[in-house]
């Protein structure tokens, strides 16, 4: 369930690139889950050609999705019994991956150089394209020949990071076949997978065919097909709605092939950020050799929120160290020394019988916790960054006093700090009561109450003539969720604060450079500063947004 | 006169009196206060344990306290309760909180200066054990009071919470040779720089989370704050300072 600001959030993406229109009716599928046509035109009241074109973008960009399910529908938009009803999802994932686009081309472009990453960017712009579109794209633009596009296409395809796009409307199984499924050939509980979850699911191509393509079979293909077709839109310029609404070539579906994979893009960024963090904990060397592990078992891994990595011996991890002309120096012992600081607790690499294997969810888990933490110490303290970092670890219950006594703090100073922390969501409290005497018990027998409402023990607590205690917890999940959605709130809150500068200083924003003197040219520095400012906050903040959402 | 008075009986008593000059009322209340050796007792306990008056109670005590046979001392679990000991008894480290108390308040010097003696310990030692640094510390007689392992134990368990120091588990091998395998250790964080690199790290401020380093990040108003509300992204003062170059 997406959180009140991530739906703002995106929105507020969507209203930014695709208009208010487009926006109105994502906003609706995200609020309101999965709906057909007939209820999307009901809840928006937009006219059904107005609120089709908008799904259009949307799956276009690969921010919606259409899909059948199998079940007989019922309800408000039953047709004839057993009659299956297109429905449509909004992709929330990959709505938040429109602001990491310059990410996803540096990471493009460096591993695979600058022609293939401007072919990557065609398909970041358009959202997917047919390989004539493609290629079409680059000879207008860079003049390209068709052979040099189709190789770049087949580097992007063979390294990921283009795939074949998903079926345009799958047939979504029930849940409860797909879970029963899946228990039987896994012994641990699995949860459930979400609506999404299980569209993807279906929708996605085999792995074959998804990362499988063939130059020059697509061209004929699309040649074919496209004989008796009316002339499409000229690939070089993005859809904008205005020109949507007009523009009647789009009433017929266009046939697009291909697309980013974000998956592949998602776990390149993970990797980056786990070499970041054991970077920041250890040393250069150990994130080469860090580094060096998620490249020899980058093959191997099919998931971006995979646990561990495939384990590799210490020959293949020095091979692959000493494989990058900078790490030429380094000594057998150099590595191997490196994996065992690594594999000291909290045991960022696992050892198994001379193997070595990365534990993702530990890094993560380091990395969420830092963040966590730098919060807490600017938001509320020194004192509440100890209480926090004492609860994180305790992971139970524990007393006002014994905290105040484990960080040497006050205990008025740490009860009134408990109380802030737990007042904007940080932390969980409990009241523990006890009771010398109940009606029904003897006198002798003390019994204890664990009562949850603080409104309740007050009236009763003292009528028993008992002691009360308050006990404190952080909850991982839940506080993951609060700074999660706060995190939403913030990248949007930097997005309207942008919008508001711009709209302050735009006379000066449009006065030619020649005429910008004295207060307007201070006006239009300053304003630049802020951009970049903002610019470079909301891509931190989205690094960070990826740490709690996607990693 | 009574069959059953000794020959020293005879001699006929005070009134309420007994041979430490004591009343009855001041005895039981005494006898009450010495029961509980060095864990005190709360004056209300007092009142409730011995069935008198409050009066009665509070006189007594006062007397006790002028005879100097008891005295009062403050319980750092509960300042505002009134906590009586017998005079020959040390109040105990509950009372009085312990090694890191000094008259009912924490002492936050010494604290703070043992702490450091330990941080700057573990880094010389680089892999620590408590035993190794408590050795350490006595044998430099850096401080008066009479530190136990318990103590130390508890100053490690601050600097963790610190992010001073990480506690690790040896494995025998490397930096922990010559540590028994599975004991609990320490080490200073920081990355293992050397000479300007060093310098350098140790000057640099530590890293601020991406959220801690923007308003919203560590705004006590984010709950409030909507795009068009009296609170929002336009009408932020922490903004307005932000943005002010």
């Amino acid at each position: 369930m997406v959180s009140q600001h991530g739906i703002l959030y995106a929105v507020h993406l969507i209203t930014n690139q695709f208009g208010n229109l487009v926006a109105k009716v994502c906003e609706c599928l995200l609020r309101n889950g999965a709906l057909t046509l007939q209820a999307i035109v009901r809840r928006t009241e937009l006219s059904p050609a107005k609120v089709r074109n908008c799904l259009l973008v949307l799956i276009q960009h690969n921010c919606a999705q259409a899909f059948i399910l199998e079940e007989s529908v019922s309800g408000e938009d039953a047709g004839e019994p057993g009659k299956a009803l297109t429905q449509y999802i909004a992709l929330f994932v990959n709505i938040l991956h429109r602001v990491r686009f310059s990410k996803f081309m540096d990471v493009v472009s460096k591993e695979l150089g600058g022609s293939c990453g401007e072919l990557f960017r065609g398909l970041l712009e358009h959202g997917r394209l047919t390989v004539k579109q493609i290629v079409d794209r680059a000879g207008a633009n860079a003049k390209e020949s068709t052979n040099t596009v189709q190789e770049d296409l087949g580097k992007l395809v063979m390294a990921h990071y283009v795939e074949c796009c998903p079926a345009p409307e799958p047939l979504v199984p029930p849940p409860d076949a797909d879970t029963k499924k899946r228990a039987k050939s896994s012994k641990v509980m699995v949860e459930p997978l979400t609506l999404e979850q299980r569209v993807m699911a279906v929708a996605m191509p085999s792995a074959m065919r998804r990362f499988s393509f063939v130059p020059n079979a697509d061209q004929v293909a699309d040649d074919q097909q496209n004989v008796n077709q009316p002339p499409s839109k000229d690939v070089g310029e993005k859809r904008k709605l205005h020109d949507l609404e007009s523009d009647t070539a789009l009433e017929e579906e266009v046939e697009c092939n291909w697309r980013a994979n974000f998956e592949e893009l998602l776990r390149r960024l993970r990797h980056k950020t786990c070499v970041d963090t054991i970077k920041v904990r250890f040393d250069d060397a150990a994130a080469t050799v860090l580094s060096a592990m998620l490249e020899a078992s980058r093959a191997e891994e099919d998931k971006v929120k995979t646990a561990n990595s495939v384990p590799l011996s210490l020959n293949t991890i020095y091979e692959e160290v000493v494989k990058n002309e900078k790490n030429h120096s380094m000594t057998f012992d150099h590595v191997r020394t490196c994996l065992e600081e690594l594999s000291c607790p909290p045991t960022f690499v696992k050892t198994d019988d001379e193997s070595y294997s990365i534990d993702f969810t530990k890094i993560t888990e380091a990395a969420q916790s830092e963040e966590i933490e730098s919060i807490v110490l600017k938001r509320f303290g020194e004192t509440a960054y100890k209480i926090f970092r004492l609860l994180f670890r305790a992971g139970c219950l524990m007393e006002t006093d014994k905290i105040a006594d484990r960080i040497f703090a006050e205990k008025k100073e740490t009860s009134k700090t408990l109380f802030k922390m737990w007042q904007d969501g940080y932390l969980l409290m409990e009241l523990l009561v006890l009771c010398k005497h109940l009606n029904i018990l003897p006198p002798a027998i003390k019994c204890y109450c664990i009562c949850r409402n603080w409104l309740w023990a007050v009236q009763t607590g003292p009528s028993y003539g008992g002691s009360s205690y308050l006990l404190w917890k952080v909850n991982k999940r839940l506080l993951r969720e609060t700074i999660l959605d706060e995190m939403f709130h913030a990248a949007l809150n930097l997005n309207l604060r942008l919008a508001h500068e711009i709209d302050q200083n735009k006379e000066v924003l449009n006065l030619p450079p020649d005429k910008r003197e004295g207060p307007d040219k201070q006006k239009f520095d300053r304003l630049r500063n802020v951009r970049l400012l903002i610019h470079s906050s909301l891509m931190k903040l989205d690094d960070a947004i990826m740490l709690f959402h996607d990693f | 006169m009574s069959r059953l008075q000794s020959p020293s009986a005879l001699k006929r008593k005070r009134p309420d009196s007994n041979s430490q000059g004591m009343t009855d009322q001041e005895s039981v209340v005494y006898k009450l206060i010495h029961e509980k050796e060095n864990m005190g007792i709360w004056v209300r306990d007092i009142k409730r344990s011995s069935n008198l008056q409050d009066t009665i109670v509070n006189k007594s005590i006062k007397t006790l306290l002028d005879k100097g046979m008891i005295k009062e001392v403050i319980n750092v679990q509960n300042k505002t309760r009134k906590t009586y000991l017998a005079a020959e008894f040390e109040p105990s480290p509950e009372l009085t909180g312990g090694a890191w108390y000094d008259d009912g308040n924490l002492d936050v010097d010494f604290i703070n200066a043992v702490k450091k003696l330990c941080s700057q310990k573990i880094k010389q030692l680089k892999v620590a054990t408590v035993e190794s640094v408590m050795d350490s510390v006595k044998a430099s007689g850096a401080f008066k009071a009479d530190l136990k392992k318990n103590h130390f134990e508890e100053i490690f368990g601050a600097l963790v919470l610190d992010n001073e120091v990480m506690e690790v588990e040896s494995n025998g091998m490397g930096e922990f040779a010559g540590i028994k395998v599975g004991k609990v250790c320490y080490k200073a964080i920081g990355k293992r720089r050397v000479g300007a690199a060093a310098a350098a790290a140790a000057a640099a401020e530590p890293r601020i989370g991406a959220m801690a380093s923007i308003p919203c990040g560590v705004c006590p108003r984010i709950s409030s704050c909507t795009p068009d509300g009296v609170i929002s992204p336009g009408t932020c003062v922490y903004y307005q300072k932000w943005l002010d170059f």
